[in-house]
């Protein structure tokens, strides 16, 4: 038989990664489970990033949970960042954004692989049409997309 | 136990609001919020120095992980009870990432001999660096496993008497799992042993395509207040308190809720 923590892994790569639901759970109910994650991770990640979510408008909900569902959570400081990059590099950030982010890049290192620290030197940093300059950790928004 | 009262979650968003309440005597804080060392969070630290007492509320310790607990994990635990001067802390019958990748929720575990003797060994793990009790917190689960050998009473009964544990009793989960499995909330709570229940959660939840999902950012229904009535009918708790994250409303509303459960419990209001 398979262990606790083999079938505790199936479980949550079910909910968090696409992967299949594993044998002899009720398939409705793990759906909206994963369903109501997917909708709480919206909600945290839209509290960290709220001029991405509100930049998204009404399709914040629909658009996050399509891009998370394959995605496990790394926090929803990463996850909103990654998101945001992803949108940037397809020319899909709203402008709205585009300050936010740029701000992110500027005050935080932060190489998508391990969690962001401190920027120790001045950066500036420009995302859909929004510029930004970090100097001793202040900054200044030199334009808005 | 010292018998708080009515109490309240302390949230950064509604700090203000905790802090207008004259007759608070009990907070509850997400443990994972406040640093081990440095400055307490504005407000909380106020609290403190009126006497409140604020409990950490571990959301990330997967005690019902089958791998062991992270050692980090209990330490900024333990470290967080001992700055905050707490009586006690409370953590989850759950379990949080496998095979590290977090799950971003409490999953609800199987209630097998198996996970027990896990269960078990995470919370002796936990409770070796902790200088306060621990209470214990079964959670609202949108689905079971197919391989439950014990029913929720008999898994919780053992598990709390092989760790000493005390019990986090949130109503609003018994509610939300007995509405969604079709059984009797209040043959839960005569299931349990109530003489351990540390202190008790209130939360709101809604109903989405058949299914009562427990918010914490809905308002508080009457048959979750019901229920509060008849757990203090078999043994009243030492404290009570209102679970909100998120959509917070008015000041008068949050007001109105705390007094409902001041009303349902019998405690004085604490508005």
């Amino acid at each position: 038989m398979t262990s606790l923590a083999d079938r505790q892994a199936e479980l949550v790569a079910a909910l968090t990664a696409g992967a299949a639901v594993p044998p002899g759970f009720d398939a409705r109910l793990v759906e909206a489970a994963r369903v109501a994650l997917l909708r709480k991770r919206a909600g945290e990640v839209a509290r960290q990033w709220p001029e991405l979510a509100h930049g998204l408008g009404a399709g914040w909900v629909r658009q996050f949970a399509a891009w998370a569902a394959t995605r496990p959570t790394r926090g929803s400081l990463r996850d909103g960042w990654d998101l945001a990059r992803d949108l940037a590099a397809r020319r899909e950030l709203p402008p709205a954004a585009g300050a936010e982010l740029a701000t992110r890049e500027a005050v935080l290192v932060y190489d998508g692989e391990r969690a962001p620290r401190p920027r120790r030197w001045p950066a500036v940093r420009g995302a859909a049409g929004s510029v930004v300059v970090q100097v001793a950790g202040r900054v200044r928004v030199l334009r808005r997309g | 136990m010292t018998a708080y009262g009515v109490g309240i979650g302390w949230r950064p968003e509604i700090a203000g609001f905790v802090a207008q309440l004259p007759g608070l005597r009990f907070a509850e804080v997400v443990a994972e919020s406040v640093h081990a060392h440095g400055d307490l969070p504005v407000g909380l630290a106020e609290l403190r120095e009126r006497g409140v007492a604020v409990v950490p509320h571990g959301v990330k310790l997967s005690l019902g992980g089958a791998e062991p607990v992270e050692p980090a994990r209990v330490t900024h635990l333990a470290a967080v009870a001992e700055r905050l001067g707490a009586p006690l802390v409370s953590e989850h019958i759950a379990y949080v990432r496998a095979g590290g990748v977090e799950a971003g929720h409490l999953l609800p575990v199987p209630r097998s001999r198996e996970a027990v003797d896990a269960i078990v060994a995470n919370v002796r793990r936990t409770r070796a660096e902790l200088s306060v009790p621990i209470a214990l917190e079964p959670i609202a689960a949108l689905f079971d496993w197919p391989d439950d050998e014990l029913d929720e009473g008999a898994f919780l009964t053992e598990i709390l008497e092989r760790t000493d544990a005390l019990l986090l009793l949130d109503v609003a989960n018994v509610y939300a799992n007995a509405r969604n499995r079709g059984t009797d909330p209040l043959a839960l709570l005569d299931s349990v042993p109530l003489e351990r229940v540390a202190y008790v959660h209130v939360a709101g939840g809604a109903e989405h395509d058949g299914i009562y999902h427990d918010t914490h950012t809905d308002a508080v229904p009457q048959p979750v207040l019901d229920l509060i009535t008849e757990l203090c009918a078999r043994r009243r708790p030492p404290a009570l308190m209102l679970e909100r994250d998120g959509d917070y409303p008015a000041a008068a509303e949050l007001r109105g809720e705390l007094d409902a459960i001041a009303a349902a419990s019998g405690y004085p209001a604490v508005t």
